[in-house]
């Protein structure tokens, strides 16, 4: 066991030996991955809008319900507002070609009308329900709100129809209970029971940004992994044995199987940091990200419990074992570098073909995909972002993968021993 | 020491790369291996180093069969081959103390090693160097130092002075015959007729993974019935060698 332990070292210090080859395992792919993840959405943004920041939302003559009701709802704060009074907006029409213009640019103005200039909105609203508390069926609200934008931009209208749908339709909802008055108490079951409740505010944050971090943390950490997995062990196995170092290491009174059980060891310690380090890093990524809107991969509020992140802390040493089983074989078989090469760098192809089914499937896995070795890897780490772990999904993952691993490792050095 | 009996070894089921070598070496020998490239000498210098198995026949290390006592051999055995490129990041200390965990050579003993194999090879100034830095020449001489960390009795050499400068390969020359004088047991291959000249007590001509002629140097031109060695060579080639 020492000797395995003697060989770990060594590869250990050999990868701090060079700077170089740290940052490039540990930072670089973390790095890399944290600034793709936050660009794709301002790209899509861009091209959705025309637009890299997003411009706000002009709100016309805002009552006080609107914006009670954005600071309390996590999907209305998706947008900036621009508050202002009718005065202010009327100055702003006057100028027609101005307004247009800005329009044209993607303006999106929000006018908030109650029917009555001497009447305030909620007012309008609030007398609304109490007609229809008096049982005054035929009771009819004049108020409205107007949403307006460019409608020759095809952009311009889909930001208005997102709005509408995203904002405004929460909005009129909540109306109910906030102006409905004896309405809503005599009318309506709705009533707040935990507005004051911060936990409830991250559980809606986690729903989001869980839902999304499901379908774009797993692929990415298995590409991540792989690369890895693959760098290392075409360092530490093809191009030693292409040196003749592995020969002198063979050449040493300790068997083939330590000194190789040495360098997986090795292996697997380093990914499982550098992954561990990407995993943090994705989860600051989503903190930090202020949006939660569609178009984020990593909308704010990002979070596991602990069962959750045990699980993937598990599978990810275990998937990084069979990688590394998989890497291994491929290396022992192949004698020519360049051929080597092209094979470790094969299966990348795969995880990312598979990085790109998770992100865009709509349907949830059918058994088989738990049978099927990594993959069932992927789609146990996107049930623990969903909150939807079944024990025997773990159980059967783990085992079944680390039954392969070493199984592949047994035929592997034992076909190697009889060379 | 080394006994080589009836060896063959093939890769493929159609062609032989060994067919049927013995000899044998004893201790205080140097045995040179000879021969063209592709004729064998590295298969068959691997399989005595027990980095190969053998197809058929036998390969006893000071009694030792690799099928048994693996681990045991690989004490008695230093393996040096040209073709070794150390990692660049690292430096020759480090790798010395590696390779001296890996064969238990104590604390105490390993210091008083190092020093003296350092300072025979002129490492000293260069211990702490990285291998980027360093000469062809100086590479070679720690691998050198580091094949040899165990005062191995058996020595097996690959081509040890290939690419060196004259200077460098005059040390290795010097260190080999060093050792021989200590008793050790030495496989040498080499392509220089004047290092096999030099050093090798027997020699083995491999032609087609056979041995063609083995003797000494002398034994060996009379053979061929030239006036050099270098001829004595060319002529047991030819004369041997199938199309």
């Amino acid at each position: 066991m020492d000797k395995i332990f003697v060989v770990f070292k060594w590869e250990i210090q050999k990868l701090f030996s060079s700077w170089r080859k740290t940052v490039a395992l540990f930072l670089l792919p973390a790095i890399l991955l944290m600034v793709a993840l936050n660009i794709f959405p301002l790209l899509i943004n861009y091209m959705s809008t025309g637009s890299i920041n997003k411009k706000p939302v002009t709100v016309v003559g805002a009552p006080e319900s609107f914006k009670t009701f954005v600071d309390e709802t996590v999907n209305a704060r998706v947008y900036t507002y621009d508050y202002m009074s009718y005065q202010e907006f009327s100055k702003i029409v006057e100028d027609k070609n101005s307004f247009h213009k800005q329009l044209k640019k993607g303006m999106l103005v929000c006018y908030f009308y109650s029917g009555d200039p001497n009447i305030e909105f909620d007012q309008e609203i609030r007398a609304y329900y109490d007609e229809i508390s008096h049982e005054n069926t035929e009771a009819v609200s004049r108020a409205v709100i107007y949403v307006a934008f460019d409608e020759n931009s095809l952009t311009s209208q889909a930001r208005a129809e997102q709005f509408k749908q995203g904002v405004l339709n929460d909005y009129q909802d909540s109306l109910i209970d906030t102006l409905g008055g004896n309405y809503a108490i005599v009318g309506s079951s709705l009533f707040e029971t935990d507005s004051f409740n911060p936990i409830t505010d991250f559980e809606d944050y986690r729903t989001t940004a869980n839902t999304a971090a499901a379908r774009v943390v797993p692929g990415v950490l298995m590409i991540m992994m792989y690369y890895c997995v693959y760098s290392l062990v075409s360092d530490m196995f093809a191009s030693e044995r292409d040196r003749g170092f592995m020969n002198k290491l063979i050449m040493t009174p300790v068997s083939r199987r330590k000194i190789y059980a040495g360098k997986i060891l090795a292996i697997n310690v380093i990914v499982t940091c550098s992954t561990i380090i990407t995993m943090c890093l994705l989860f600051l990524s989503s903190w930090i990200n202020r949006s939660n809107d569609a178009m984020s991969l990593l909308p704010f509020g990002m979070m596991l419990t602990p069962t959750e992140l045990l699980i993937i802390l598990g599978t990810i040493p275990i998937t990084i074992l069979l990688m590394t089983a998989m890497c291994i074989s491929t290396v022992f078989s192949l004698n020519r570098m360049q051929d080597i090469t092209v094979n470790l760098q094969l299966p990348l192809i795969y995880f990312l073909g598979d990085f790109f089914l998770q992100m865009f499937r709509g349907s949830r896995p059918v058994t088989l995909e738990y049978f099927l070795p990594l993959h069932n890897s992927l789609e146990l780490m996107a049930e623990s972002y969903l909150a939807q772990n079944k024990a025997w999904h773990v159980i059967v993952i783990y085992l079944l993968n680390i039954a392969i691993a070493f199984l592949v490792f047994r035929i592997t050095f034992r076909k190697e021993e009889l060379k | 020491m080394i006994k080589v009996v009836d060896v063959h070894k093939s890769y493929t089921k159609d062609r032989e790369t060994i067919k049927g070598v013995s000899f044998e070496v004893r201790k205080g020998q140097i045995f040179g291996l000879l021969g063209p490239n592709g004729a064998g000498k590295t298969t068959l210098m691997q399989m005595i180093a027990t980095l190969m198995k053998p197809t058929s026949g036998q390969i006893l290390i000071d009694g030792l069969s690799s099928d048994k006592d693996l681990l045991e051999i690989h004490r008695k055995i230093g393996f040096l081959t040209n073709e070794i490129k150390l990692d660049p990041m690292s430096t020759p200390n480090n790798l010395f103390n590696f390779f001296a965990e890996l064969y238990d050579i104590p604390a105490n003993e390993l210091k008083a090693r190092k020093e003296e194999s350092f300072a025979r090879f002129g490492i000293t100034p260069f211990a702490d160097k990285r291998f980027n830095e360093l000469s062809t020449g100086m590479k070679q001489k720690i691998s050198i130092a580091i094949s040899l960390i165990h005062n191995p009795p058996v020595i097996i050499f690959d081509e040890p002075t290939n690419g060196l400068d004259i200077l460098t390969s005059k040390q290795v020359t010097d260190y080999l015959k060093e050792l021989k004088d200590k008793g050790h047991a030495i496989i040498l291959s080499t392509h220089i007729f004047s290092v096999a000249e030099e050093l090798c007590d027997d020699i083995a001509i491999l032609v087609d993974g056979r041995i063609a002629a083995q003797g000494t140097v002398q034994e060996l031109i009379k053979q061929a019935e030239v006036e050099t060695f270098e001829k004595a060579f060319f002529k047991i080639y030819v004369d041997n060698h199938v199309e």
